[in-house]
């Protein structure tokens, strides 16, 4: 199963979202993947590597792609990252002097 | 014993035990044995032992920044465990292993793969690749060394009684630096203006900069004593000069202080950023007079959000709760490299778009985010005593302009339904324009503060950078201290307190000076805070008045010097 959604954390996938979305990601028994949405190619996001590759900024559409046991809440949960902005508890994770 | 001399950067002395911090040294490879010279099952035994160490160097580091400075920091370390855990990664060098490559070149080739990835791509990507560096730093050391700690850009891992020694260091390795562990700071390169001094004297850890090629000779291990008072620093000193450490130091009062006839005088921290806001709650201050905002915005790739700045000025007001907390709007020009601003390349930036100039052009987004945070911090739990100042003003009409946005964005917050409230505002003295103002500045604000750093400079016309006109940035020209005089009488007039936030308020032998001028706050280095307050409490305010009309009638530097009690002309 897939969803299509548009990156709302004005970070994009980097930093703190990039980090917070792996970490979702390797919660469930589910493979999940990401791309943007104009492109084929998916990458795991249980990489870090990969997605911080990817290098989607905010306002970027992206594609979700899961499979597994698990896959409709790793869907549900990964795509409601992707569209939330962090708390500011959280911030954007950006570095400072 | 062995004596070296540098720029005295915080004064204060501590002893320790000399540990050199080498960001920028390649752990060195053994040469790469023949491929059927390798026990692949026990390179990957270790590969598999060394991540562990990593991974337990990572979290401490983690830890510790979570501690000491918080969640935005500490998320770092989270990525850098990410990297070390990335699933593509791991099976690549475990492949480079089967295939007969030894562990150690493998972490280093396979994350050379992807470090060149990360610099090939633009924006913030770049800074990625700087934690892979510290990523495969730990690894390496931990497979080379047996020690995922020791790894260069873990400056935070240093044990308890350490001198740093550096050739430089930069000002996130500085802030990252725990002042309850580290005796001491030594660099061969920096000046005491240097942001990384700056921060070490906000931190109240001794520094001595500056000192040149002779820091080589200082091996580790070796016993220093660092005196930050005196620029000095001592290889292996005896007894009787380690005696003498922490002697000059008075004694922390945490509770406010007033003159002997009984005229309260805050005595508040400048601090840069939110590793510093312990220090200086240690130290005793009484809030905080300058936060400055701009390690918001350097050495990044795009503003910080508004939720960012909420937080880090929350954090503030957190930090001293009903204790007042004055903000600065950002404060840069062009000198500052902000690629996201578009700052204008200027032959002058300290005459040109700088502070609320800029704020108020063409790149109001940011101001207006700026002032959304700060309103929405007003509403924290300890927002009552939250205070804003602008920077660089010189005319009423930028006041206006900032009082309409400010009403703007408050609306804005209404209608959106978010919790705010409008912060007292100020302005910041730095201008003769400003001074000469200050009746009507006042008569619109809360309240005035006067940094006299840049007071001087632009009173006295003489470039703060410039050692040819050294003896011009002195803030007892008596046209400085008359400019002073003129904006704490306009401030009485109109009701407004007056705070004075530059280098003067830290010294202790113009503390009666300023307070027998009218000013009601100071604000400076927290680590001279315990100084100012012992100074503060044997003050008579009836005679610090008379002390201040005598140096307004003076008309020479000397006659200024004379009068507070100081030598001639230096």
């Amino acid at each position: 199963m897939e969803r299509t959604v548009v990156v709302v954390p004005e970070a994009g996938l980097h930093a703190r979202p990039a980090s917070t979305l792996v970490q979702t990601a390797n919660r469930f028994d589910a493979d999940v993947s990401i791309g943007r949405a104009d492109d084929d190619e998916t990458v795991s996001a249980a990489s870090m590597l990969s997605v911080s590759g990817l290098n989607v900024a905010h306002g970027e559409t992206v594609r979700v792609v899961a499979e597994g046991p698990d896959a409709a809440d790793a869907l549900a949960a990964v795509c409601s990252l992707l569209t939330t902005e962090l708390d500011e508890e959280a911030g954007d994770g950006g570095e400072t002097e | 014993m062995n004596t070296l001399t540098g720029v005295g950067s915080t004064p204060l002395s501590g002893v320790g035990t000399a540990r050199w911090y080498r960001p920028d040294a390649d752990l060195t490879l053994p040469d790469r044995p023949d491929p059927s010279a390798v026990d692949p099952a026990a390179e990957q035994t270790e590969f598999a032992a060394a991540r562990d160490d990593a991974r337990e160097a990572i979290r401490r580091a983690r830890d510790r920044a979570a501690a000491r400075v918080g969640a935005d920091e500490a998320a770092v370390f989270e990525a850098h465990e990410q990297f070390l855990d990335d699933p593509g990664l791991v099976a690549d060098i475990e492949a480079a292993i089967a295939d007969g490559t030894p562990a150690a070149h493998a972490v280093h080739d396979r994350f050379a793969d992807a470090i060149d990835r990360f610099e090939a791509m633009e924006g913030p990507m770049a800074d990625r690749a700087d934690d892979l560096r510290d990523v495969r730093d730990r690894v390496l050391s931990a497979l080379l060394e047996g020690d995922a700690d020791a790894a260069g850009g873990s400056v935070a891992a240093f044990p308890d009684g350490t001198v740093v020694v550096a050739e430089r260091l930069t000002p996130s390795d500085t802030a990252e630096l725990d002042p309850d562990a580290v005796a001491g700071i030594v660099t061969a390169a920096g000046g005491r203006t240097a942001h990384a001094a700056i921060i070490a004297r906000s931190l109240s850890i001794p520094a001595v900069v500056g000192v040149g090629d002779e820091l080589d000779d200082v091996p580790d291990g070796a016993t220093v004593l660092v005196d930050g008072e005196a620029g000095r620093v001592v290889v292996d000193p005896d007894e009787e000069r380690r005696a003498t450490v922490g002697d000059d130091e008075p004694p922390v009062v945490s509770a406010p202080v007033s003159t002997t006839d009984g005229r309260p005088i805050e005595v508040a921290a400048n601090v840069g950023s939110e590793a510093e806001l312990d220090p200086a709650r240690a130290r005793g201050a009484d809030g905080i007079g300058l936060f400055r905002t701009e390690f918001l915005f350097l050495d990044r790739d795009a503003p910080p959000s508004e939720d960012e700045q909420y937080a880090a000025v929350t954090a503030a007001l957190e930090a001293f709760p009903g204790e007042r907390v004055v903000v600065r709007t950002l404060d840069i020009g062009g000198d500052k490299p902000v690629s996201y601003l578009d700052l204008p390349t200027e032959p002058n930036p300290f005459l040109g778009t700088r502070g609320i100039r800029l704020s108020l052009s063409t790149h109001a987004d940011p101001f207006e985010t700026q002032l959304r945070a700060m309103l929405r911090a007003a509403a924290h739990e300890h927002g009552d005593s939250l205070a804003v100042m602008i920077p660089m003003v010189t005319r009423v009409e930028e006041v206006e302009a900032v009082l309409e946005t400010v009403d703007a964005v408050a609306a804005d917050l209404e209608a959106e339904g978010v919790a705010h409230a409008v912060p007292a505002l100020g302005a910041m003295i730095e201008t003769p324009a400003a001074a000469a103002m200050a009746d009507a500045l006042a008569a619109r604000l809360d309240f005035l503060s006067i940094g006299t750093n840049d007071l001087t400079q632009y009173v006295m016309a003489a470039d703060r950078e410039n050692d040819a006109v050294a003896g011009y940035h002195d803030p007892l020209h008596p046209a400085v201290v008359r400019t002073i005089d003129r904006t704490t009488t306009a401030a009485a007039d109109a009701d407004a307190w007056v705070g004075v936030c530059g280098e003067m308020a830290g010294d202790p032998a113009l503390t009666e000076l300023l307070v027998g001028l009218g000013v009601d706050e100071l604000s400076m280095s927290a680590v001279t805070v315990p100084s100012v307050k012992a100074r503060v409490r044997d003050v008579d305010a009836a005679a610090a008045t008379r002390l201040a009309a005598e140096a307004v009638a003076c008309e020479t530097r000397a006659d200024v010097r004379a009068a507070v009690g100081l030598d001639g002309d230096d």
